[in-house]
């Protein structure tokens, strides 16, 4: 029988993983609230004296759609395995930051400036060893 | 303050990228020769050398790594110099605007009286992608290419879709006043001989050209490209006796990221600043008010605009920034072709960085001399038609860097 793949994250430290309900993992700064994506050892207003590191959070599973573009040319090494037709996506989630993400879907009829948008994890390929996950946003209502 | 100038500028023409003839010093070496060629002057009379340092992480072969980082000293070295001041500035797109902004700042501050500013550039083809670097694993900038596929187009068409969104327009809208701009850009590509691509590219084409990333089209995106620049600045009573048409340096600024930026910036995963999104584009914006303060004056007294334009949009939202109109009336000028030589604001008569493509590290210096030509009347079919005093030059880079020039006529 074959052996089931090992779903690993393409990137470490960028969302939670293994997870039933996976998130981004972003930072706080505990003096003035800055939040950051992906989480930093410092924290990032210029107003803040930087005496605390931040702290990590998670960030919020919903938001909507800044903008967006569909990418129609697959990319070269070493990342071949960005095919097109695939969507990117600007993410205003309600900490206040815009997080770039691979979105769900790739028909520009279903997408909309201002829809709600649901984070997910998701497979981006595979090779004969591992499933690679990173992280998505899917239109509200879409299976 | 010292005033300074602009006594000289050289261009190569810019050529296909990745080529291995003429080695990148060699090219160098042509454009700062001739710079000083221009303003009658010999190395030793240079007080500084500032150069555009480069590593990009192509193919092994075409690795541009340590040496281009030294390209100031290599340069002192094969014209010859009696111990100059050399540095190596980078600041991606930017970069030679900054380089520019440094010298100029010395000859202000009086350290220097001269400084050759130069840079060259041998750009890999295709979609620049962040290296892999065990050493360098940043997860804000090192991974958005791994992880979601991002592309610098990728940027560019949000911020072009969301502009549509933002003015009420479908994005068609915005993809139609994009090949517009590039058949009027374009147009001038054919009397600069030192464009590359020396072809007018009507609208139909740019519009029938494959989607790279919607709204963007191919024609839309600047290539990538090989070439070299030089340009010789000079404090005012020294640029008096080197040339007769001395090109004042009213205001040369260094910008970067804003806090608080509600638009995503290359090559980033996020913005930053827990801002709710306003009106975007406050990086662009702040370097050119910057200037503006520099030179004591205001968004009417520019008269002509080279504006850094690796793709379509970039020109549209370079006309807002300067101007600091709402974007209708920017469209409108588009539009109604106020754009071209024979306009009321005429911008990038060079052809822009669309018709050169992008030799990245010497980008700004393309845009330095056609302002240099235009304001001494000596850009020929390209010239502007209305009387010049003014002109303002505009680049903008991946990380958040910025830099606005203004020249005036110093005779």
């Amino acid at each position: 029988m074959d052996k089931e793949k090992k779903k690993i994250p393409i990137v470490e430290g960028l969302f939670t993983w293994p997870s039933d309900k996976p998130q981004l993992i972003g930072s706080r700064c505990p003096l003035c609230g800055s939040i950051q994506f992906p989480k930093s050892n410092v924290c990032n207003n210029p107003d803040c004296d930087h005496s605390k590191p931040p702290e990590e959070i998670l960030l919020s599973t919903k938001g909507t759609l800044y903008s967006y573009t569909i990418h129609r040319y697959d990319l070269r090494d070493p990342f071949p395995y960005h095919k097109a037709p695939y969507a990117i996506g600007a993410i205003e989630i309600p900490e206040g930051i815009n997080v770039i993400a691979r979105l769900t879907v790739t028909e520009e009829r279903k997408l909309k400036i201002g829809m709600p948008m649901i984070f997910k994890v998701d497979k981006l390929y595979e090779d004969e060893e591992n499933v690679y996950l990173t992280y998505f946003f899917q239109p509200e209502g879409e299976k | 303050m010292t005033e300074s100038a602009v006594v000289s500028a050289a261009i190569t023409e810019w050529a296909e990228a990745g080529k291995s003839t003429p080695p990148l010093m060699d090219r160098l070496a042509e454009a700062a020769v001739r710079a000083l060629k221009n303003a009658k002057i010999n190395p030793k009379d240079l007080d500084a050398i500032i150069t555009n340092t480069t590593a990009l992480p192509f193919k092994e072969e075409s690795y541009i790594t340590i040496s281009a980082q030294h390209f100031a000293h290599r340069l002192a070295e094969k014209i010859g110099t009696h111990g100059t001041r050399c540095m190596n500035v980078c600041a991606a797109c930017a970069s030679a605007a900054i380089s520019f902004a440094v010298a100029d700042a010395m000859i202000k501050a009086g350290l220097i009286k001269t400084a050759l500013v130069a840079g060259a550039d041998n750009s890999p083809r295709g979609f620049y992608f962040q290296g892999p670097s065990v050493l360098d694993a940043d997860l804000a900038v090192s991974y958005p290419h791994k992880a979601v596929g991002i592309t610098n187009p990728s940027y560019w068409a949000m911020w072009a879709r969301r502009r549509a969104y933002e003015v009420g327009k479908p994005v068609e809208d915005i993809k139609k006043l994009m090949a517009l701009v590039k058949e009027l850009q374009s147009t001038y590509s054919v009397h600069n001989p030192y464009a590359r691509y020396k072809k007018t590219f009507t609208t139909k084409e740019v519009l029938d050209s494959p989607i790279v990333c919607d709204p963007l089209h191919l024609y839309m995106i600047c290539a990538v490209s090989s070439g070299a620049g030089a340009a010789i600045v000079a404090d005012m009573e020294m640029a008096k006796k080197i040339t007769d048409k001395p090109v004042k340096i009213a205001a040369s600024t260094i910008g970067s990221v804003v806090y608080g930026e509600p638009s995503p910036r290359l090559v980033y995963f996020t913005t930053a600043g827990g801002v709710k999104a306003k009106k975007p584009f406050i990086e662009w914006r702040r370097v050119i008010e910057e200037a503006y303060k520099q030179a004591g004056i205001r968004a009417e007294d520019i008269d002509i605009l080279e504006c850094h334009d690796t793709s379509c949009f970039h020109t549209i939202n370079w006309i807002d920034q300067v101007k600091g109109w709402e974007r209708e009336e920017t469209d409108k000028l588009i539009r109604n072709r106020q754009i071209r030589h024979d306009g009321d604001f005429p911008v990038n008569l060079s052809g822009g960085t669309s018709s050169f493509g992008e030799a990245v590290m010497c980008q700004a210096l393309m845009m330095i001399h056609e302002l240099v030509l235009q304001l001494r009347g000596e850009a020929g079919e390209r010239q502007a038609k209305k009387k010049l005093r003014t002109g303002m030059c505009t680049a903008y880079g991946a990380y958040g860097s910025y830099g606005a020039i203004i020249l005036e006529k110093g005779w």
